[in-house]
């Protein structure tokens, strides 16, 4: 089968039922998507998936015949950043890290569909991103930080 | 092949024998004709005859499965809260990570359902506390049909109410049963959780036989 | 003096706990510096001046042992380094290096040493010297007990020091001109002229010369970095998944593994593996200690295959059930499981007033860092190879050893970014796994990489405790506390997992209590030591976490009690610390604490000193329909010195985060022997809807630069648990609150 992954085509042979986490993990050696619960509860595999985040552990990549995959790989770079990874950035969110690929992939979606979001909409979209180390308020910050400059450019 | 029956009805109450009517409840016995569907995942047959009681028996065992957790934590109020009560999740809680499904019901304001309960065309994960995923999209069902701590009256009363059940006859609600995939999920779900009780089956047969009472409630008359 | 004397003769002082076993050692073994592990393999014409730096033609390389949890102490190593030696960010890069007694951790005798004092004939200062001494001897390298700032501040600083005199003096030979004449900007050696000779250009004939030992380090005035935000260096890597955990390295011709290890604890009784291995991918299903391992070639094949194992588990040696392990903690409060009296100001006993007692709880909880413990390892008689993320790396080596059977010395360890530990990555028992497996396949790479279920199940939590207060107050006044706890021994149950046996009391059965900032005139903790029970292990700020609960909670029932206020009634008691006082007196004054608050809404205080930093929390809170809403927290803490504002308030946030989340949260509690827990939606902390604003200050009037990575969680939970009462009249006494209250 065949998907498209940061906007190249990807041939995957593997069981249908392999979600999707592992194969970019394992197959395609593309790391920056995290494991963390395998079962929806952390957010730390959150990918795009025809434009909207979904969990990649939950997603089967026998489902996905023809899709288009961002990661967090795709969405920026060092040496081009998303706003959403530049604002990360700025208000130095990440501690361990682990899970802010996850968080970041959610809030691209969240600030792509509510492009002035409130807190109550963060708390809405972002709660089911879990972060072990606490960085939760950064993560506002940085979210409205970065709702601001995609706005005004 | 549709094929047509006439079932005579007897009851004080027949709010939706034909989908066009309205909630009219016919005051004498009457003949009515029925379209009756093949069903696609259970047979849909209606019993010749049941009695006042036979049906409130009837509708005993829909309203444990309509009050079952892998039913009613779906059937939620205007708040659009999913819960997580039953069994397998220990204490009777909302759906966690703040989830709300919005007005939409599937989370279109907010999270979408289908951010984790991705659309599986086998409709697998069955792993403890994934999850769970039909062929379908995931949702919340319509507000009118809040069924979550609703009592046996209160629940009875409104899937007999076209205003509140989608404009269904009873025939419809079992035919609904037969086609929702989402909905097939309440009795294969998985990952160690108690399934609704009865089968799929089963319950089918008790709506067409609660029908063909003339969709009696308890406190009725 | 005698008993303690010939202790210390025998025995390596750990922590607080005595190891059995060492041997007397003289004054030149103390003095004698650890060989610099940088002059293995250094190339010619690099030159390295001590343990923490090497340069190169072409490349500055700062060495920061401490491991990086997500604490940023890499940054914070680096910086102590460069504000000496003049580096900017970006002319350099860091590693952790390879484990090295060079790197021991002597700041693990600070609360070692000041917690003893009390119960020892001993002064703190001559326990410090005999721990700090073990330590060096041992060469104990470790990350843990909030100490990386406080080991590193004067050494790294010094290690940049020197090396920035010795470049000068290489630049004072090759130029000819007088070292007085030299200065250092940015990686540069400056002549008087102006001219700028990079560091690297000097390696060479640095690396010929004597290091430059006798100097002297930079008044605070001077600095340039520390105290100042700095960009944190692997942040950007953080932010677009391009930093590399362990999880995510690979090594050619890597299989992956998977186990499934008891879950009680104990001996596999009996197992069947036939799915397993007929399943897609499998190559290999191998017994280890307690368990069972998958090898295949994809990570999911091989948990999925591992979970597919039919098992039969032997019973475990702790109580099946949750009831059982509290009967055992509360049976535990009689003499002979009495651990130590730490301590007994007054006469309790004698003291009138009021009384008021309670009993309070903490349950284990799982530590459960979103990166699953993993690690890989080559076994290799050339000497074996492990790449792993680990706050003891040293002692990784002696674990392989101790499974293949060579030379520690020989292994190599490749330590790395971890996500996150809490105390988790302290642990050994994967480690020793993922050898057990890798030697029975030599040469090849083996990932042992743990689903969650597994992390979960083999989690060795935090200890459960029990908690007994009694107070009396009078006068509007508090006038005693006879406060107790019982738990299990921490520091025995994680130095038996790596053969070590502890002996002694054990500090974090009371720690928070003991050390309470409060001169009450009758005042006695006494500590119960409960055998039996689940194994357990440090979790964010140990013995404090609940320490700090029981005692700041029985003070807020005594002081309502007394009907005085918690704020000035706490500044009463602590006159004779004048520090935690501050911390205390600026956290009112943020929160304007005597502001008036709705019908619906509350607000609670504590203070707990730990780690040697006292920390002051008030916690607002608002009853809703759906629960208590935590709106607002206010966080002042005194950890002597702040490398980085910004790294540090980021820090304070997640502990009060961890603090609160747990104390709201999570628990673990055994069935069968076994967690009942196996993933977050058992035990999930806290999420974003329910953390507060966090309004974040410090004081820096502590004596000495102390930690900040755990000092700051205690607090939380009895802060919390004091806003709910003043918002509810409900008294929480026991965690995790949700089993008793609804949060929203």
């Amino acid at each position: 089968m065949q998907i498209t992954v940061n906007g190249e085509a990807r041939d995957i042979d593997v069981e249908p039922d392999m979600p999707l986490l592992w194969v970019l993990r394992d197959e395609l050696g593309l790391t920056g998507t995290k494991y963390g619960c395998g079962i929806a509860q952390c957010g730390a595999c959150t990918v795009h998936v025809d434009g909207m985040a979904v969990r990649s552990c939950q997603t089967a990549i026998g489902d996905l015949e023809g899709a288009s995959i961002t990661t967090i790989e795709g969405l920026g770079t060092p040496e081009a950043l998303h706003a959403v990874q530049a604002a990360w950035i700025e208000h130095q969110v990440a501690q361990c890290g682990y899970c802010q690929s996850g968080q970041i992939m959610q809030a691209a979606d969240l600030l792509a569909r509510i492009p002035e979001p409130t807190d109550e909409d963060i708390d809405a979209v972002m709660s089911g991103n879990l972060c072990r180390c606490g960085t939760y308020p950064r993560i506002r910050a940085a979210i409205h930080a970065a709702a601001t400059t995609m706005r005004e450019g | 092949m549709r094929h047509f029956v006439t079932v005579a009805v007897v009851a004080a109450a027949l709010p939706f024998a034909l989908p066009a009517q309205e909630n009219a409840a016919p005051e004498t016995p009457e003949a009515v004709s029925v379209e009756l569907p093949d069903g696609e995942n259970v047979e849909i047959a209606l019993p010749e005859s049941v009695s006042p009681d036979e049906g409130l028996d009837a509708w005993a065992r829909i309203y444990e499965v309509a009050s079952h957790p892998r039913c009613s934590n779906c059937h939620v109020g205007a708040d659009n809260i999913p819960m997580w009560s039953g069994p397998s999740y220990g204490r009777t809680q909302p759906h966690g990570m703040n989830i709300n499904a919005g007005e939409s019901r599937i989370g279109a304001e907010t999270l979408p359902c289908a951010t984790c309960h991705a659309m599986n065309e086998t409709g697998g994960n069955p792993e403890p506390h994934h999850a769970p995923q039909v062929a379908a999209t995931w949702r919340l069902a319509p507000v009118e049909a809040a069924w979550f701590g609703r009592s046996s009256e209160e629940i009875c009363a409104q899937l007999r109410d076209p205003e509140r059940n989608g404009g269904r006859s009873f025939v419809e609600i079992a035919t609904h049963l037969d086609h929702d995939l989402i909905l097939h999920w309440a009795w294969n779900p998985g990952g160690g959780r108690e399934p609704a009780p009865y089968s799929l089956q089963e319950h089918v047969n008790d709506v067409l036989a609660w029908g063909v009472a003339g969709q009696p409630c308890p406190g009725d008359g | 003096m005698a008993s303690i004397g010939k202790i210390a003769r025998r025995t390596f002082l750990i922590g607080s706990a005595a190891v059995a076993g060492g041997v007397a050692f003289g004054t030149w073994v103390v003095r004698k510096p650890h060989a610099n592990p940088l002059e293995d393999g250094l190339p010619e014409g690099a030159a390295t001046f001590n343990p923490w730096v090497r340069i190169d033609s072409d490349r500055i390389m700062l060495i920061t042992p401490h491991a990086d949890l997500g604490q940023g102490v890499a940054q914070m190593q680096a910086t102590l380094i460069a504000e000496e030696l003049d580096l900017e960010p970006g002319q350099f890069e860091t590693d952790f290096g390879t484990p090295s007694p060079a790197y021991f951790n002597g700041a693990f005798a600070n609360d070692a040493a000041e917690d003893l004092a009390r119960i020892a004939p001993l002064s703190a200062a001559a326990l410090h010297g005999i721990i700090f001494s073990a330590i060096k001897v041992l060469g104990v390298q470790g990350t843990g007990g909030s100490t990386s700032v406080a080991d590193s501040f004067d050494k790294l600083r010094q290690a940049g020091a020197v090396a920035r005199e010795t470049l000068k003096a290489a630049a004072a030979l090759e130029t000819g001109q007088p070292v007085a004449d030299l200065r250092t900007r940015a990686g540069h050696v400056l002549l008087r002229d102006g001219t700028e000779i990079p560091y690297q250009a000097l390696a060479a004939r640095a690396a010929g010369i004597e290091p430059v030992t006798r100097v002297s380090l930079r008044h605070r005035s001077e600095w340039r970095l520390i105290g100042q935000p700095v960009e944190r260096l692997d942040i950007p890597a953080k932010s677009t998944g391009t930093q590399a955990y362990g999880i995510d390295l690979s090594v050619p011709g890597m299989v992956h593994a998977a186990v499934r290890m008891s879950p009680r604890r104990g001996p596999l009784s009996s197992y069947d593996a036939s799915a397993a291995e007929a399943m897609r991918g499998v190559s290999q299903v191998l017994e280890v200690t307690n368990g069972i391992a998958v090898v295949a070639d994809n990570t999911w094949r091989a948990i999925r295959a591992a979970n597919a194992i039919e098992t039969d588990w032997a019973p475990a040696n702790y109580p099946a059930d949750q009831d059982g392990h509290w009967a055992a903690l509360s049976e535990s409060f009689v003499p002979d499981r009495l651990d130590a009296e730490w301590r007994n100001d007054g006469d309790v006993d004698a003291a009138g007033g009021e009384v008021i007692e309670a009993e309070y709880r903490a349950p284990y909880v799982a530590h459960q860092p979103l990166e699953p413990l993993n690690a890989i390892v080559r076994v290799d008689p050339a000497g074996s190879e492990v790449w792993t993320g680990h706050q003891i790396p040293g002692f990784v080596r002696n674990v392989v050893a101790s499974v293949t059977g060579e030379d520690a010395s020989g292994i190599t360890l490749h330590n790395q970014y971890s996500g996150g530990s809490f105390g988790h990555r302290l642990e050994f028992e994967h480690i020793r796994q993922a050898a057990e497996i890798a030697a029975q396949m030599p040469g090849t790479p083996v990932k042992l990489t743990y689903s969650r279920e597994e992390d979960f199940a083999q989690d060795f939590p935090r200890h459960i405790a029990i908690g007994r207060g009694r107070g009396t107050v009078a006068d509007g006044q508090v006038v005693s506390v006879d406060i107790s706890a019982a738990a299990p021994p921490v520091v025995a149950s994680q130095m038996g997992r790596i053969g070590l046996s502890a002996s002694g009391p054990d500090s974090q059965i009371g720690a928070g209590i003991f050390n309470a900032p409060y001169d009450i005139p009758n005042f006695r903790f006494r500590g119960y030591a409960v055998p039996g029970l689940a194994p357990v292990s440090s979790w964010r700020s140990v013995g404090a976490s609940w320490g700090g609960f029981f005692i700041e909670s029985l003070m807020d029932e005594l002081i309502r009690g007394a009907g005085a206020d918690p704020v000035v009634e706490r500044l009463r008691l602590m006159e004779a610390y004048p520090v935690a006082a501050g911390v205390l007196r600026r956290c009112a004054e943020m929160a304007d604490w005597g502001a008036g608050r709705a019908e619906n809404q509350g607000r609670g205080v504590a203070i707990v000193e730990s780690f040697g930093t006292p920390v002051a929390e008030i916690v607002d809170v608002t009853m809703t329909e759906r629960g208590i809403r935590i709106d607002d927290v206010w966080v002042v803490a005194d950890p002597g010195i702040v490398v980085d504002p910004v790294n540090i308030e980021n820090h304070i946030q997640g502990a009060v985060v961890w603090g609160l989340g747990h104390a709201m949260n999570s628990e673990i509690t055994y069935a069968d022997g076994m967690a009942q827990q196996a993933n977050y939606n058992d035990a999930e902390g806290m999420r974003m809807h329910q953390a507060p604003r966090i309004h974040v200050a410090w004081n820096e009037d502590n004596d000495s630069p102390r930690g900040i990575g755990e000092p700051p969680v205690p607090p939380a939970a009895p802060a919390l648990a004091n806003a709910i009462f003043d918002a509810t009249g409900q008294r929480l006494r026991e965690m995790p609150f949700r089993n008793f209250i609804d949060f929203i």
